[in-house]
């Protein structure tokens, strides 16, 4: 993977990783540091000067945070699926592992970076939120080496029983997601990341997916459920809320509001908030971009049954930054639905015409396939793909410059 | 519109589904999961079948409900009573994606998703 260029410009300060390993911030992981250069190509030049070894396939990392039971393994299915290739969890391993593994990416669950096990969160009376229960020295120090090229031995946090199993190897892949409650906590890991993610659920309809998640689940009531999300709550709110601030998208979750007092949760009004000026990721807009639109696709031309749908886009602020905004209200009830709805959309980063269709529908089965959370869904996976391959190509260009930044 | 025709839609597993609820249906169905399930107490919630977490976590998740009720009896403001009611949402996550994992071990779905043009996976309209 990683692959030795000459340079013959005279900053070459940051773009060797072979020092990294030597170093004790690796803690305990050091003997098993394994150093990645499978592919070395050494190309000379004539009067080149010093040879470095820059990652050219430097991993990219992207954040995704959201609380438990709030989509995550669904987006990283439709991510995954975006990048090509299903991912597994690793072959003849843990059969408890968290990691997910395709071709081109390997999906890490943060909650093996847990510093206190079950029993001892319940002792400390601290829940998995409590940053105090999680170890971000080690998180910061495995991603870091991650992205430098340099395979570690990660914990494995095993959710049935409830302890730390032993680790697993993760090799750098081309691009590494970091999923859990706290991938944008912690400033060191934050800068680590090239893109970020937050799930934002309302406290409804995150009641709503509760009900349905636990509802056949034997001693879980509407009592147990309601008693669960408001006891997390006050941790939820210090720790994890906040992190939206930073996320580059935020997929905002809501009951809808084509159904005067609908408190049912079925149709969802969905918000993605795109952050404006961030490098190799251009927003996708309605029409036209910059302006404020508001349209319903239901009319002559397509129609839709109760309660229909409505778009909206335009300009906005988030937490101090220019963002744009796209929203969707209402659910697809048919393909041409959806199919009109891409039709009208502008940069997406589909390769061809009709993709974010192709991947909705190859994951029909996915909860929200219908609706707006995976209709963003996929255009944030096409939005990564789209991130990443800039990325590599700008390396490709100017690789003294693009391992700086 | 035209170029619709060069789209590679491949969702053979939605097919067959549609031929499950024929009347009225559109064709191709996206996700119904709310409607299938969400009418609480109606008697026509469960169109699948209730499955039943496996190996011992519906009794872990059913044993931390009652240690969490336990433990917020006495202060409901308590870290204790956070942590236990935690522990509850990481068993019931858990539970459900033990579910998940079960529910897509079909072999010849897992290998018609692969290969929806092979014949053992073809699906029929009538």
């Amino acid at each position: 993977m990683a692959v030795c260029t000459v340079y013959t410009t005279q900053s070459l300060n940051s773009t060797c990783s072979i020092s990294t390993p030597t170093k004790t911030h690796l803690g305990f992981n050091q003997k098993h540091v394994v150093f990645y250069s499978s592919n070395k190509k050494t190309s000379k030049r004539a009067s080149s000067a010093v040879i470095t070894c820059s990652a050219d396939t430097q991993t990219v990392v992207i954040g995704l945070a959201a609380d438990s039971g709030c989509g995550k393994s669904t987006f990283m299915r439709r991510l995954t699926s975006v990048f090509g290739g299903a991912a597994e969890p690793p072959r003849g391993g843990n059969p408890d592992s968290n990691t997910l593994i395709s071709d081109t990416t390997t999906v890490i669950c943060l909650d093996d970076y847990h510093s206190l096990d079950r029993t001892g969160r319940k002792e400390k009376g601290v829940t998995a939120l409590d940053p105090r229960a999680n170890d971000f020295d080690l998180m910061y120090d495995q991603v870091k080496a991650i992205k430098d090229g340099i395979a570690v031995e990660k914990p494995i946090y095993n959710h049935v029983t409830g302890l730390l199993d032993p680790p697993e190897l993760i090799k750098p892949p081309k691009i590494l997601v970091i999923e859990g409650l706290h991938p944008m906590y912690d400033q060191r890991v934050r800068d680590l990341l090239d893109f970020s993610i937050y799930l934002d659920i309302s406290n409804e309809v995150k009641f709503a997916w509760k009900i349905q998640r636990d509802m056949a689940e034997r001693g879980h009531s509407l009592e147990s459920i309601k008693a669960s999300i408001e006891a997390r709550k006050p941790d939820f709110d210090a720790y994890i809320d906040p992190q939206k601030q930073y996320a580059d998208a935020v997929i905002e979750v809501l009951p809808t509001q084509l159904i005067p007092d609908d408190n049912e949760g079925k149709v969802l009004r969905v918000r993605l908030i795109m952050k404006e000026g961030v490098k190799f990721f251009s927003p996708v807009y309605l029409f036209d971009e910059g302006s404020a639109i508001s349209w319903i696709p239901c009319g002559r031309k397509l129609t839709c049954s109760y309660p229909g749908i409505k778009f909206s886009y335009g300009p906005d602020t988030y937490y101090g930054h220019e963002v744009s905004i796209l929203e969707m209200d209402g659910q697809f009830d048919r393909l041409d639905e959806l199919i009109y709805v891409e039709s009208h959309l502008s940069n997406l980063s589909t390769k061809f015409y009709g993709e974010v269709t192709q991947q909705m529908l190859k994951h029909a089965d996915f909860p929200g396939s219908n609706n707006g959370t995976g209709l963003f869904q996929t255009i944030v996976g096409l939005k990564i793909r789209d991130l990443f391959e800039q990325i590599i190509a700008s390396r490709a260009k100017t690789p003294v410059q693009a391992t700086k930044a | 519109m035209a170029t619709i025709a060069g789209l590679n839609l491949s969702a053979p597993r939605v097919l067959a589904k549609a031929t499950d609820t024929p009347k009225a249906q559109p064709l191709i169905k996206l996700n119904q999961q709310w409607r299938r399930s969400y009418h609480l107490g109606s008697g026509r919630m469960q169109t699948r079948p209730v499955r039943a977490a496996p190996e011992g976590i519906s009794e872990k998740v059913e044993k931390s409900i009652k240690e969490a009720e336990e433990a917020c009896s006495g202060d409901a403001a308590s870290g204790e009573c956070a942590a236990a009611w935690d522990e509850v949402e990481e068993l019931s996550a858990a539970a459900s994606h033990a579910k998940d994992k079960k529910k897509g071990s079909d072999p010849l779905e897992e290998y018609c998703k692969d290969n929806p043009e092979t014949d053992e996976c073809r699906t029929y309209e009538d």
